[in-house]
């Protein structure tokens, strides 16, 4: 029996455009990320980043990424009957995010199948975007998500 | 730049470079501590009830794995290196799943090389970042590429 509230496979639709939300990151917590995963100098020291190829602190790539995962949580995939994901390609950080950028996330189904080897499964392949508030794009991905299909009623 | 400032420099990763990135310990509690800030799947938040899922117990989360990795790669190399950042990564794969106490081995191998076509003072390396547990098995690969300054600007590097 599907559960009331729950996105199956079936509910993603290619072409379908989720606003997944947005962030506003701080320089505290920049870099906080950094000196715990990624301390590189332009990560985690505002005054040695401004010697450096960027001219400033930026935020890693990784919480970039970190932060577009919890918002999908949060947006949709919480309450999707969701079975992980075997990874991603084509991650793009085609732009710096620099403390006080607020960055709104999207992601654009592109395809979805059934599983070929798990007959209650199905993928679902997306693109996320993630545009800063001057609508630049700072970073793109393409991934498979897989996710469990309807049961028969 | 100073070009005594940094240990690593483009010319130092020749293509079929292989290094050691280090081994980490996964805990329950720091899996359970990333996913609650990053990635609040049950699966990833709570042991008991990670069990009646697909993954039959707790599992790290693919994007905990890829930052320990990012990491490992500070520590090994990068910090020492005059790297300029990344555009980004062609592929990564979360193969087996990271479990409470697995240990796991991060490792780079040098896929790339070649100079920057716009900026003589640059070059791009292509890496092969991979981690493995215990059993040997492969848990995570990422393909992507690391921009780093030129010990020798502009200097042709087939010798010619």
């Amino acid at each position: 029996m599907s559960t009331p509230g729950t996105l199956y496979w079936e509910d993603f639709t290619p072409g379908e455009v989720v606003e997944i939300g947005r962030h506003t990151f701080t320089e505290e917590e920049i870099i906080a990320f950094a000196v715990q995963f990624d301390p590189q100098p332009f990560h985690t020291d505002p005054v040695a980043a401004r010697g450096t190829f960027y001219g400033g602190l930026i935020a890693s790539g990784w919480h970039t990424c970190a932060v577009g995962m919890r918002l999908m949580v949060q947006s949709y995939i919480g309450r999707a009957a969701s079975a992980g994901s075997p990874g991603v390609e084509n991650i793009r950080w085609l732009g710096p995010v620099r403390p006080g950028d607020t960055i709104a996330y999207r992601r654009v189904i592109l395809e979805t199948r059934p599983s070929g080897s798990r007959p209650g499964m199905g993928l679902v392949r997306s693109r996320s975007e993630a545009l800063n508030q001057h609508g630049e794009t700072v970073m793109t991905m393409e991934g498979w998500g897989m996710f469990r299909r309807r049961p028969a009623p | 730049m100073d070009p005594l400032e940094f240990d690593f420099y483009w010319e130092d990763f020749p293509v079929g470079q292989m290094r050691a990135m280090g081994r980490h310990r996964f805990t329950e509690e720091e899996i359970v501590a990333f996913a609650r800030q990053y990635d609040r799947q049950r699966f990833h938040l709570d042991a008991e009830s990670a069990r009646d899922t697909l993954f039959g117990g707790l599992i790290a989360s693919g994007w905990h794995t890829c930052v320990v990795a990012m990491r490992g790669m500070c520590d090994a190399y990068l910090s020492r290196s005059a790297c300029l950042g990344s555009p980004g990564l062609d592929s990564l794969k979360w193969l087996k799943p990271v479990r409470p106490g697995d240990e796991i081995a991060f490792r780079a191998k040098v896929l790339e090389s070649r100079p920057s076509s716009s900026k003589p003072e640059l070059g791009l390396t292509k890496f092969l970042w991979d981690a493995v547990n215990d059993a040997g098995e492969q848990v995570l690969a990422m393909e992507g590429w690391q921009l780093f300054a030129r010990r020798e600007p502009g200097a042709d590097p087939s010798g010619q």
